[in-house]
């Protein structure tokens, strides 16, 4: 099976060549067959790189540690649940994965729209195969093959880091893959509506639904990645303002902005270089933050500046791809100019336009931060590191004056908000923020940044709220349907505008959430068994907890115990306000292979707080049983995950197919009028 | 764009946003160095030992045992020009991945007898972190 992978990788670089080429020849000769042969390189590469794929999986499932990457990321005693996530632990195997998942969005892409699109088909499906093309280069011949041989076979391999052994490493990554390979849908698109100079929305509409796909699982590949962070690392945050979170985030930033942007261009015709610049700019973040994260460029605690070789590639790549891009926008600019202009401070453009700045401006921020030690170095001859103080400085303004736009942006008139407009949909949030406000300065809440943000989540969701009711309300009186029923309908009938509202929901909940650690408070201690620390949360609440013992494991694969797993367990009992409510056991653990140990915290939830226990110092050699515990009561922690999952259940609404829930026949306009319509 | 209320609010984001930028930058900006950089600008200028930098390098061999309790030395060596080495304390816990081989970055600076007092120390992170082929021998 390994072998097999290994020769469908090689031979999938020429298929990939040919097609790409066969694809332009034929949209520029106007040859259906050659174009239709390219379509279904497409498929026929989805197929190889799943060969591979499966050969790197089976090297890991049947231990086959005669291969560097499997020995490198893998051991025996590993459960096969992480030797099949092996396929993306490291660099190698992560570039395959990745470009698995870019020819099989490539195929799902050029299947969907082999008869709708046929204008654009040629050079999109060109496009994609590029890509493809490019990224079985970089694997065969750039010392990144994940199938090189060592030259002798180790009786076992190294095993995976031992932070990587949690669950949410498992999904953070592919879920993060998926968010970057499918943008280059929208891309792909953008280029062929470039080549073929039909440069109205039609490549928008088109592609709509995979900038949202994209969008969702960007979003969820971060949220994990926070979630694993704050689960393993052990310090009680999820963000760090690292080079590589940096680099997830940085698309993410250009994608929200993009999401916004292509509505001001369908429903008024502007934006259309900006949308292009957009496009762009994003698919060549994902590509970066992929080569990022997996290659070493910048110091971080991720990476190593092992091999220049891909670096010079990669670069190489996006600056041509930029370039080539830059110049094919240049080159139409007649046909991209606006339709019409902003009339007025006070409308919806306006709003989407000021988003599309914060989002852009934060992004350059936060690019400048990440790549501050790249240019210090390159200006001065000396690297000048910039930290969290940096982002949060920049971000916190410019995010709260963001997340005021997701209450004003859907509700604000389009051209021109008459004052009606404005009174009719502010004066109850604006009330309800200021409640908010005061009453929270009136218990003594001093936090400015917490503040505002408290204040202004009230006022977005009081707007949300007002139009789901308003909405819900107009609904029900005029088909006479019950309150649910004209919800569900009401939803189902407009579900871009609807779900828009569940993301801004959850967003506002995100927000909450991390507004909650201007309240976190920590206590460290070392204790013995039957001593007890005490600590006081920022809702009130006093948590008393008392380690009981420290216990001594290893434990077993099949009959023996592990070699490489070595546990050691404090029992910790919690009394809340006086009453005994949970037992924990936080854990140290010890890897003598790697001589590396890890931190497994005790995290006990609540709806409205977290309390975190770090055993931060325990003897691993068994002679003490003195530990140091370090416990963190962080509020509203768990609040970023829930507002994760209603963010998430937002773009799900979004982005649903409108005809697979029964909204076909008399609710749908014919063809004809929408093609007419996106045509105006 | 024709209307300059629009422009006004365009250039004040973009001026906000910089200023932000400016003076975050100059209140955590930090020295990114290594030991061979560090130690020949100490030479060259002496107060220099006292401004916080970040010193990245790599644990000599040896040079520390795991034990329990907040108190750590270890010396540190250049990546590169393994004969740059430092003496390092550290008053905290260590990290997970810290053992007497890892590849390390501190903050902090000299005290009076030239021993690195580090305020935060990390190790490099292994997600990306392949298995020397010598390593994988024995």
């Amino acid at each position: 099976m390994t072998a097999l992978g290994e020769v469908a990788l090689w031979i999938a670089l020429p298929i990939a060549l040919w097609g790409t080429v066969l694809s332009f020849a034929g949209g520029r000769a106007a040859r259906p067959e050659f174009v239709l042969s390219g379509e279904r390189t497409a498929y026929a590469l989805t197929f190889l790189l799943l060969l591979a794929s499966a050969g790197i999986v089976a090297a890991f499932v049947g231990e086959r540690y005669e291969y560097w990457y499997v020995a490198s990321y893998s051991n025996r005693e590993l459960d096969t649940y992480f030797k099949v996530a092996g396929l993306w632990a490291g660099q190698r195997g992560s570039l395959v994965f990745w470009t698995l998942l870019l020819s099989v969005f490539s195929s799902i892409a050029v299947f969907q729209n082999r008869r709708r699109n046929r204008e654009f088909m040629p050079y999109v499906t060109g496009t994609l195969l590029a890509m493809l093309s490019f990224l079985l280069v970089v694997l065969l011949f750039a010392d990144v093959n994940p199938f090189e041989r060592l030259g002798f076979t180790p009786a076992n391999g190294r095993g995976l880091n031992p932070q990587l052994q949690n669950y949410w490493m498992t999904i953070h990554p592919p879920t993060l893959y998926l968010g970057f390979t499918a943008f280059a849908v929208p891309f792909a698109f953008a280029v062929a509506a470039l080549l073929t100079g039909r440069l109205d929305s039609r490549w928008i509409a088109v592609t709509r639904r995979w900038t949202l796909l994209s969008w969702f699982f960007l979003t969820n590949g971060i949220i994990f990645g926070m979630r694993w962070a704050y689960e393993e690392l052990g310090w009680g945050g999820y963000w760090f303002w690292d080079p590589v979170e940096n680099a997830s985030l940085l698309p993410w930033l250009t994608a929200t902005a993009f999401v916004h942007s292509v509505q001001i261009q369908e429903n008024r015709g502007m934006l259309k270089v900006w949308n292009m610049g957009l496009v762009a700019a994003t698919f060549l973040l994902t590509i970066f933050a992929t080569f990022l994260t997996r290659s070493g460029l910048i110091e971080s605690v991720h990476s190593f500046a092992e091999n220049l070789k891909i670096a010079y590639i990669f670069l190489g790549f996006l600056g041509t791809v930029a370039a080539v891009f830059a110049v094919l926008v240049v080159y139409r600019l007649p046909l991209l100019r606006g339709e019409n202009h902003i009339q007025s401070f006070l409308s919806r453009e306006s709003a989407f336009l000021f988003n599309n700045l914060l989002f852009v401006g934060i992004a350059f921020a936060v690019a400048w931060g990440t790549l501050y030690p790249l240019f210090t170095e390159g200006f001065f001859g000396q690297k000048i590191n910039v930290g969290p103080p940096y982002y949060n400085r920049v971000n916190i303004p410019a995010g709260l004056v963001l997340l005021a736009l997701t209450g004003i942006g859907p509700v604000i008139a389009w051209r021109r908000a008459s004052r009606r407009n404005l009174r009719r949909n502010f004066v109850l949030p604006v009330a309800a923020a200021a409640v908010v406000a005061g009453a929270l300065a009136g218990i003594g809440v001093r936090h400015w940044a917490a503040l505002a943000t408290f204040a202004i989540s009230a006022f977005v969701m009081t707007v949300v709220v007002v139009e789901f009711v308003k909405g819900t309300g107009a609904r029900a009186r005029i088909s006479g349907e019950g309150r649910s029923r004209s919800l569900f309908n009401l939803v189902r009938r407009n579900r871009r505008r609807w779900g828009g509202y569940v993301v801004h929901a959850g967003v506002v909940v995100v927000f909450t959430g991390f507004a909650g650690s201007a309240f976190d408070v920590a206590v460290t201690q070392e204790l013995a068994p039957g001593e007890s620390l005490s600590v006081r949360s920022a809702f009130g609440h006093e948590y008393v907890l008392t380690y009981e013992s420290l216990s001594h494991s290893r434990p077993r694969s099949g009959a023996r115990p592990r070699e490489n797993d070595w546990r050691w367990t404090a029992l910790v009992t919690v009394r809340r306000d006086g009453e005994r409510v949970a037992v924990m056991r936080p854990e140290r653990r010890f890897y003598p292979v790697m001589d590396e140990s890890s931190t497994e915290v005790g995290i006990r939830s609540t709806a409205f707080e977290d309390l975190y226990v770090i055993p931060r110092d325990v003897d691993l050699d068994g002679g003490e049983d003195r530990v140091v515990f370090e416990a963190k009561v962080l509020p509203l922690v768990p609040w970023i995950w829930y507002g994760g999952m209603v963010v998430a259940a937002g773009a799900l609404i979004s982005l649903w197919p409108a005809g697979a829930a029964g909204t076909r026949g008399a609710a749908r306009p014919p063809a004809s009028a929408l093609a007419a319509g996106r045509a105006a | 764009m024709k209307n300059p209320r629009f422009v006004v609010g365009l250039v004040g984001v973009a001026a906000v946003v910089s200023y932000l930028m400016w003076t975050g930058v100059n209140d955590s900006m930090v020295y990114y160095m290594t030991p061979a950089e560090l130690l020949e600008r100490i030479e060259a200028d002496p107060a220099f030992g006292d401004i916080g930098v970040k010193v990245s390098g790599r644990v000599v061999e040896g040079t520390w045992e795991r034990s329990p309790g907040p108190a750590h030395e270890f010396r540190v060596a250049d990546l590169e020009d393994s004969s740059v080495v430092f003496s390092v304390r550290y008053e905290d816990v260590v990290p997970d991945t810290f053992n007497d081989r890892a590849e390390v970055v501190l903050e902090g600076k000299f005290d009076a007898e030239g021993v690195f007092e580090a305020r935060t120390v990390l190790t490099k992170c292994g997600s990306r972190y392949e298995a020397a082929k010598e390593d994988l021998a024995t």
